[in-house]
């Protein structure tokens, strides 16, 4: 799942339109949007970190988020000499009031350039060859106790620099940069999506687990038994359904003994699939 | 290869630092104050990171040279490793690395001018004895040597103490540095195998075993001493044909009075590095093979264990004589 925050409405709106969100009037906190599908969230933080960071934690406390999500801050922010509606990636980003640091890992062939970034508490305008926001520090605290560093980032469109500061910054303005790029942000998303669909595999119960908890009694000592079990069957023999050899099980002992020798059964090799012997 | 390099601002100026850099022009260069910023922190995942790794240059500030664990070793009392590098540039499926670290990122240490005054300092220590250093612990000794440089900064050091032996310890070919020097008697290039089959599978870019077997020939025939390594002995219902062949291939082309010497070992793994590892990688074969958990460690169970290092201790003595050979059954 791709969880999307923004600090403001002008920043989400082109992106409810392009992932085809849907307003989840529930939550009274803070705006959540939702795809039909339920693969694509995005969440209206308001400006600051400590919104920011609120937000993360009241969506994932919303919408039963996985280790293996994707996060993304996609938002607006300041540099000295960027033309006005670049899109970067933030490969570090520091708070500058407690000296915080973060690095979001970039594994990926970047569409974009990839830059530092500093969060600052109140707008500035002393521009430097650096990113500033006022978000992604408070947004990469909490996801980050949430996901893994390889799937969150921030993603960030040049606003402002010193040539136009942003005292300029218009919502209109801010819509048509993110628009702008979309593109960018699917190449981003998509890699991401692999990435996390990957992550997610290592995650999953082993096939017949949950139909065989079912079915069966088992202690938590011994779900610990099945799983392991199960994912060396996986591991060793997948196209054959454990649960044909323990259809005459009339217990979880009996279950893991059944289970244990007919993998005991099979020839280990490291190359090629073998099935056991019936 | 490398698109990103963490610096730790400390080691900015350093020569070996500016001249990594250069080769890197393109690279992102991201500074910190500690590599441990980047390198191990909670929320990163080791198989997603050897993706595409990143280059970490950092300074080590205590531990440069430390004891190996007990009965570690190839005939010495004195046995110390030291770690240049954390990481690998390979991907070996049974490799303790992923369940140690976080982070797949490689982590070189600039500051070699600590690590040899510890060296100088043991070497001072038990200069009336041999005293053996490993390198290859928590890293390939040459995977990268075109990038750190290790062999020319290194190798003067033990030019100049022949009390000392180095042991690099790879499963590269990357040995051109080692070709442009005279060869040194203290200094063993010890290589890593495991049969074709099982390395295919579970040794992810290393290079064939023809490839390495070539580099310790040349090696050999340029002089210097070369090791075998099988650490670790991987099971499988075809083991004893397996490495029956690796055998005879290994050394029945090798000059064999140029080994310096032959170890042994099995596979495993510390069980908490074993349960990360079922984590990152739970379809893996290597870790549903019969493995039994002894004193919190995971490995084959003794009579699969004995078997197979019986079985290989018999074929390598064929080759070698005993005093040359050394089977090693301690943990990590």
């Amino acid at each position: 799942m791709i969880h999307i925050f923004t600090a403001l409405a002008c920043e989400a709106m082109p992106l409810v339109k392009h992932f085809k969100l849907k307003e989840q009037n529930q939550y009274d906190l803070f705006r959540i949007f939702l795809s039909a599908d339920n693969h694509v969230s995005l969440v209206i933080t308001g400006v600051g970190k400590s919104l920011a960071a609120a937000a993360v934690s009241y969506h994932h406390a919303c919408c039963n988020t996985s280790p293996a999500d994707v996060w993304l801050n996609i938002g607006i922010a300041g540099h000295a000499d960027l033309p006005l509606g670049e899109a970067c990636l933030v490969n570090k980003i520091t708070d500058a009031a407690s000296g915080a640091t973060w690095y979001p890992q970039v594994l990926f062939d970047a569409p974009c350039p990839v830059l530092p970034l500093r969060t600052l508490d109140t707008p500035s305008e002393d521009y430097q060859p650096i990113l500033y926001d006022m978000e992604a520090a408070g947004f990469y605290a909490l996801a980050s106790r949430l996901g893994t560093s390889e799937l969150i980032h921030c993603l960030k469109i040049v606003s402002d620099n010193a040539q136009s500061h942003s005292g300029n910054v218009k919502a209109k303005l801010v819509k048509g940069y993110i628009e702008s790029q979309l593109a960018t942000m699917d190449r981003i998303v998509s890699v991401l999506h692999g990435f996390s669909h990957e992550l997610e595999n290592t995650l999953a119960l082993p096939p017949a687990y949950e139909e065989i908890i079912t079915r069966w009694h088992f202690t938590r000592t011994q779900k610990i038994q099945l799983r392991e079990c199960l994912r060396r069957w996986q591991s060793l023999q997948d196209e054959v359904e454990a649960l044909q050899y323990i259809q005459a099980a009339d217990s979880a002992r009996s279950v893991l003994r059944l289970l244990g020798d007919a993998l005991s059964s099979v020839p280990f090799t490291l190359n090629s699939r073998s099935t056991v012997q019936q | 290869m490398i698109d990103t390099i963490y610096m730790e601002t400390a080691v900015a100026d350093h020569p070996r630092s500016r001249n990594i850099l250069q080769r890197y022009p393109h690279a992102h260069v991201i500074e910190c104050s500690n590599y441990t910023e980047v390198f191990n922190r909670k929320a990163q995942n080791f198989r997603l990171q050897k993706k595409k790794p990143a280059l970490i240059l950092a300074q080590k500030h205590h531990g440069h040279v430390l004891p190996t664990p007990a009965r570690y070793g190839i005939g010495a009392r004195q046995n110390y490793y030291f770690s240049h590098m954390l990481n690998c540039l390979y991907d070996c499926r049974y490799c303790f690395l992923q369940g140690m670290f976080q982070s797949a990122h490689y982590v070189l240490f600039v500051n070699y001018e600590d690590f040899i005054e510890e060296l100088a300092r043991l070497a001072q220590q038990h200069a009336n004895e041999t005293v053996h250093f490993f390198s290859g612990y928590d890293c390939d000794s040459l995977a990268l040597d075109p990038l750190t440089g290790f062999i020319e900064q290194f190798m003067p050091f033990f030019e100049q103490h022949s009390n000392c032996l180095l042991e690099l310890r790879t499963k590269s070919t990357q040995i051109r540095s080692l070709l442009e020097r005279h060869p040194i008697t203290n200094c063993v290039i010890a290589f890593s195998f495991t049969p074709e089959a099982i390395s295919k599978a579970l040794e992810h870019k290393v290079p064939s075993i023809e490839k390495r077997l070539q580099a310790m020939l040349a090696l050999q025939q340029a002089g210097w001493l070369v090791g075998l390594r099988f650490d670790p002995l991987i099971y499988t219902n075809e083991y004893q044909r397996a490495y029956t062949q690796l055998f005879h291939e290994l050394f029945s082309r090798l000059d064999c009075s140029r080994i310096h010497s032959v170890s042994l070992g099995s596979f495993r793994l510390p069980r908490d590095y074993f349960r990360k590892l079922q984590k990152l990688y739970p379809d893996e074969r290597l870790l549903a093979s019969p493995l039994a958990d002894e004193d919190k460690q995971i490995g084959y169970p003794a009579a699969i264990r004995n078997n197979m290092l019986d079985f290989a201790a018999e074929q390598i003595q064929q080759y070698i004589e005993p005093d040359r050979f050394f089977p090693c059954h301690e943990m990590i």
